[in-house]
């Protein structure tokens, strides 16, 4: 990526004349430290460099005054990674970063995009500067709980009365009314699987908010096999808190059926 | 690298794959509210073209058609860091 980028280096508008990268692609906010060059790690190997304002900086790089777009799979990953490398490498520079969504373009107006930038952040910033206190030693974590229900079934087979009670009773009918016992056994073992479920999702939810500074409930993925995901929590944690998630998600893996990812730590992307 | 495992448990911490870093930054993170900001149409850009592209792909790595790539993508974010 970037690498036939010819004559980038000092210039920050790489290869292209200075009028066609008016516009400043902005990857994350942090405290600032004075003006710092990043390297040629942006969008298409931009230079990234920051646009100190007031004890903040803007980590950005100079783009077209349009938006990225393309229909190429890869392309466009390459652009969500290389956003991603930039804000991860500001994250661990600074140690906190308020990120920008993708494609946050600053355009030129009467005025350049700096200075547009520049007045962006002097009038946000009360707001920006606490979001980053509000966050300084967090980081976030993806946590992932998925179960296998067939496991869980056969648990709750092996324990429900109810469930005994109907079993016990398919032995002693004839045939056709043994299959309607069966369909109704399966019924109820189904109701109570996903009752199950959902008692599990509170209770697993209440244990990690005990141990995270604040936690979203994301819409669980769609996995192959006979597993499901339970419950996809972005979680922001600081950095002493950390050992205590990592326990109580092992006790969760422990749980036959049950398994955890924690994944992280990321910059805080959904806590900002 | 990726994978750190305390001393006697199951629990996964893992590098980020593609699909939580492809969540988190599109849908997420600041969004800047001014006019100083270039929009189509007053839609906010962040990708409506860009998640049509990547539509199905999630899909893709389930069935493991893209596994490798995924794998390799990975490799990448890792060494990056």
């Amino acid at each position: 990526m970037g690498q036939s980028n010819e004559g980038q280096g000092q210039s920050r508008a790489g290869t292209v004349t200075a009028s066609e990268q008016v516009g400043r692609y902005v990857c994350c906010i942090a405290p600032a430290g004075g003006e710092a060059n990043l390297g040629a790690i942006g969008i298409e190997g931009h230079e990234v460099y920051t646009v100190v304002h007031n004890g903040l900086c803007a980590v950005v790089h100079d783009c077209p005054a349009e938006p990225y777009q393309s229909d190429d799979v890869e392309v466009t990953t390459a652009w969500v990674l290389a956003h991603h490398g930039v804000v991860d490498a500001a994250w661990r520079r600074w140690g906190t970063v308020l990120p920008l969504t993708f494609n946050t373009i600053i355009a030129a107006t009467e005025k350049s995009a700096e200075e547009n930038l520049a007045a962006w952040l002097e009038a946000e910033y009360e707001s920006l500067k606490g979001r980053l206190d509000a966050l300084a030693g967090k980081a976030e974590y993806g946590v992932q709980v998925t179960w296998d229900p067939a496991i869980v079934a056969r648990k709750i087979a092996e324990t429900s009365p109810e469930i005994k009670k109907l079993e016990a009773e398919i032995g002693s009918q004839p045939r056709g009314l043994a299959y309607m016992y069966r369909q109704k056994l399966e019924r109820s073992l189904r109701k109570e699987t996903e009752a199950k479920g959902a008692e599990e999702f509170k209770d697993l939810y209440s244990r990690i908010s005990r141990c995270v500074d604040n936690i979203h409930v994301e819409k669980p993925k769609e996995i192959e096999g006979e597993r499901q995901m339970l419950m996809n929590l972005s979680c922001l944690v600081s950095k002493e808190r950390c050992p205590g998630l990592e326990a109580e998600l092992n006790k969760v893996s422990e749980m036959e059926g049950y398994s955890t990812r924690l994944v992280g730590p990321l910059p805080p992307y959904s806590f900002c | 690298m990726a994978e750190e495992r305390t001393a006697m448990e199951s629990v996964t911490r893992s590098q980020a794959t593609l699909v939580d870093l492809l969540d988190r930054v599109l849908d997420r993170g600041v969004v800047i509210n001014a006019d100083i900001i270039i929009s189509l149409a007053g839609v906010p850009l962040i990708g409506v073209n860009l998640r049509a592209a990547l539509a199905g792909m999630e899909t893709m790595v389930k069935y493991g058609v893209m596994r490798e790539w995924d794998d390799r993508i990975r490799a990448q974010a890792v060494r990056s860091n």
